[in-house]
């Protein structure tokens, strides 16, 4: 990269089922917090980078109603349509062009002011599959687990086990809204099926909230007291998902690799102390220890029983309950690397691992996470 | 640090028409890339990455390019999403510049496009007002005195259009003006969609009055169409173009959102015309583009300007006058095809309007004349550098573009 760009600060509401906010207070909440902690005044010269959804707040241009609260008044401002992790991707190619050095971004959204799986049908094929009216982001998901679980004889258990450790690891994350302590697969498997094999308690359930993060490059990131540096990105998009092998997940393992080769780590396995994942649902994060290269393609399953992936194991993967503990669409991706320059900045409180000197942390956008962003972050 | 020259090596459109029932989006978008490609002399391999953009509540399809992008080019490609309202085309431009300028991606293709067919846009841009409309409920307003904004944009711009006149000393016979000027222009672009060629100030005038000083000649169609350009380092550019066009500088600038001067949340009160945020991004990208006086250096002007009144005001609040005197230099002869500072030789968003797509033609028009490809609407004068100009959001979002036939210094 062309300059070094570092995590400054970050703020993120509490993630509710139904906050009694507006999607306004929450974004003026973490957007004066984030700056606030980054040092920076209204009067400052940053650019804003919002990510939003004119499905999510039910009209059109999403981002017009949100200059005052995010801070962006008479900024150099903008918005990426797609998961909060990309709107951070687009702020660090403002700042690597040398135009900006500081951005803040924000990510947001209000679900229980939606119709939670409309946004979802929107998204398919219009000319066929909207027609029929079959597919949606739960059986899409599901058709994929299935494929991925009947290539690779991964079981039903694997996949509730999953569930059931990032519940369990939300019950530490005061911000989380979907938490069972000491939840195990039994319970996740015994939850209301939706679409075979997928049960409810697979499922990360959309709620409100919304989270910012400055980044910085120059002046503040050098004198930041915790910088957290963005070592290495990729992105990529892949095919509709009528339209590829839903074994895998393409567009994930693109970026990844892009991702490494930018931050010099050829061995994920062994440099990557902690990984935040953006899982809308269960074996998704399966499928991205394969994809992330932790794992061996096909080995997501036994990579999970090997307890690898656990608060206590030597790569724990979303210590924060990941999206199954709180997921607000448009901020996954975005609180996925907030939480991750927590662990590496030792301030994730009860969640805090041993060791997090390199984490990774992915969005997704799509039926199928059929676009996938990663970020390799780096400490001192 | 080094500036990464960014450069317009292509340009692409889609056939323009009010509805394109022959093609469904994601061909739709089709015809715009492969022209694009053509004319930049690269096939999907040579393209790094891909950053694309419409109003998706237009057409209701969320995302589209989920389903349509692999047919574009975009397969196992980086690929950002960037939407912003009437600005999107600029902004998926801005976009495309950063990626490049970014040092990441080389070669970049931008795509922007609306399907209005598919859809129902004033029912979508009527959701825009619906923070305002539901205040003045509060406030006890009567919901048949609101019903009158109805028409979405044309409801708003009549406040804005009302406000520059009485600002400006613009008259309703500049209006006409602006609007023959534009469809004249627009007759010698193949890619434009109202074509009226010898429209007269006079016919303007003549046609219906949709709400003061608003005729129906004074305002955009809805249009369906597709653009994209491609752009990449100073140093590719070269070796594909002769004569590439130079993206100097991208500056966005938002101001409050206030559709009729007072905002939902009751905070605001401000004039609709006054578009301070639109004179800040001109003055940023101005500054990064090294440009000290925009009324010498720029040679011609692509504001954006769906309804009559905003190409003057437009013009204004791009430092390309004082406030006040655009009337008097169009009516001067300075705004036309063969004058000192042509503005819209397109025939501009008042012609042509696929709204996702409007902004991004303001910057592949200007890139065409800097080419010297315009055409029969190529300006007569020498052109080196040029601004291009998006509007949108409730009334406050901008962005600006600083075009030239030579790279940055920096």
């Amino acid at each position: 990269m062309r300059r070094e760009v570092a995590i400054i600060s970050y703020a993120q509401t509490p993630y509710e089922p139904d906050a009694n906010a507006s999607r306004e207070m929450q974004v003026l909440r973490v957007a004066k917090a984030a700056l606030a902690a980054a040092g920076l005044k209204q009067e400052d010269r940053y650019t804003v980078v919002t990510a939003n959804n004119d499905y999510c707040d039910g009209r059109t241009i999403s981002n017009m109603r949100l200059v005052e609260p995010a801070a962006a008044w008479m900024k150099n401002e903008s918005k990426a349509e797609m998961d909060g992790a990309y709107a951070a991707l687009y702020g660090l190619l403002r700042i690597l062009s040398g135009d900006h050095d500081i951005a803040l971004i924000i990510g947001e959204s209000q679900a229980s002011v939606y119709a939670r799986w409309l946004p979802g049908i929107m998204m398919m094929d219009p000319t066929f599959d909207r027609q029929r009216w079959l597919l949606n982001e739960v059986s899409a998901a599901a058709l994929q687990a299935r494929a991925y679980m009947n290539a690779f004889g991964v079981s039903e258990e694997q996949v509730a086990g999953v569930a059931a450790k990032n519940l369990d690891n939300a019950a530490l994350n005061p911000l989380a809204g979907n938490k069972l302590a000491g939840a195990d697969a039994a319970k996740v498997l015994g939850s209301r099926k939706l679409y075979e094999p997928i049960s409810e308690m697979m499922v990360a359930q959309y709620c409100d909230g919304a989270c910012a993060m400055v980044i910085a490059a120059g002046e503040l990131a050098e004198k930041a007291e915790k910088p957290v540096w963005i070592r290495g990105v990729g992105f990529a998009h892949d095919s509709y998902l009528t339209e590829r092998s839903l074994e895998e997940m393409g567009s994930l393992k693109l970026a990844a690799e892009k991702a490494y080769a930018m931050a010099g780590i050829s061995d994920p396995a062994s440099q990557v102390d902690l990984a935040e994942v953006h899982e809308n649902f269960a074996h998704e994060e399966l499928m991205a220890y394969e994809a992330l290269g932790f794992c061996g393609r096909g080995e997501g399953g036994a990579f999970f029983d090997s307890g690898a992936t656990r608060r206590d194991g030597k790569l724990p993967v979303n210590t924060s309950g990941g999206a199954i503990g709180a997921n607000v669409a448009c901020a996954t991706g975005l609180a996925r690397i907030i939480e991750a320059a927590m662990q590496i900045r030792g301030e994730a409180g009860d969640h805090q691992v041993a060791k997090a000197k390199t984490a990774v942390a992915t969005g997704q956008t799509g039926p199928c996470a059929q676009e996938s962003v990663v970020f390799v972050l780096g400490g001192e | 640090m080094a500036h990464v020259d960014v450069a317009i090596v292509g340009v692409g459109y889609s056939k323009h028409v009010s509805k394109r029932r022959d093609v469904n989006i994601a061909e739709l978008v089709w015809e715009a890339v492969s022209n694009c490609y053509e004319d930049a002399g690269l096939k999907p391999k040579d393209i790094d990455a891909v950053v694309t953009g419409n109003m998706p509540a237009f057409e209701g399809v969320n995302i589209p390019e989920l389903w349509g992008a692999g047919h574009w080019g975009a397969y196992h490609k980086p690929l950002i999403r960037i939407t912003t309202g009437g600005t999107t085309g600029g902004s998926v431009v801005h976009g495309a510049y950063y990626a490049v300028a970014s040092g990441l991606y080389d070669t970049v293709l931008a795509i922007a496009f609306e399907k209005q067919s598919d859809g129902n846009s004033t029912m979508g841009l009527n959701t825009v007002a619906l923070a305002d409309a539901a205040a003045q409920f509060q406030q006890g307003v009567d919901p048949g005195f609101l019903a009158a904004f109805g028409g979405g944009a044309v409801g708003i711009a009549v406040y804005q259009a009302a406000s520059y006149m009485k600002r400006s000393g613009c008259t309703t016979h500049h209006l006409d003006k602006v609007s023959a000027l534009c469809r004249n222009n627009a007759a010698l672009n193949p890619w434009s969609h109202l074509k009226q060629p010898g429209l007269t100030p006079e016919d303007v005038a003549k046609t219906v009055l949709m709400q003061y000083p608003i005729r129906f000649g004074h305002v955009c169609p809805a249009t369906d169409g597709a653009c994209a350009m491609i752009v990449t380092t100073g140093e590719k550019a070269l070796k594909l173009q002769n004569k590439p066009a130079y993206i100097l500088s991208c500056a966005s600038c938002s101001d409050e959102a206030a559709l009729m001067g007072i905002s939902g949340s009751g905070t605001t009160n401000m004039d609709p015309c006054a578009q301070e945020h639109c004179k800040l991004a001109a003055k940023w990208a101005y500054e990064l583009a090294g440009i000290k006086d925009p009324r010498r250096e720029i040679d011609v002007a692509e504001p954006y300007a769906p309804f009559a009144h905003q190409m003057l005001m437009f013009y204004e609040r791009l430092l390309l006058c004082d406030e006040g005197e655009a009337p008097a230099i169009l009516d001067s002869g300075s705004m036309n095809l063969d004058g000192e500072l042509p503005v819209c030789p397109s025939g501009g968003v008042i012609s042509t309007n696929a709204i996702g797509a409007s902004a991004m033609e303001r910057v592949t028009e200007v890139a065409l004349q800097i080419m010297g490809k315009a055409g029969d609407r190529q300006v007569k004068k020498e052109v080196h550098k040029g601004v291009a100009h998006g509007w949108g959001g409730a009334v406050n979002l901008n962005v600006v573009a600083v075009l030239s036939d030579t790279p940055r210094r920096s």
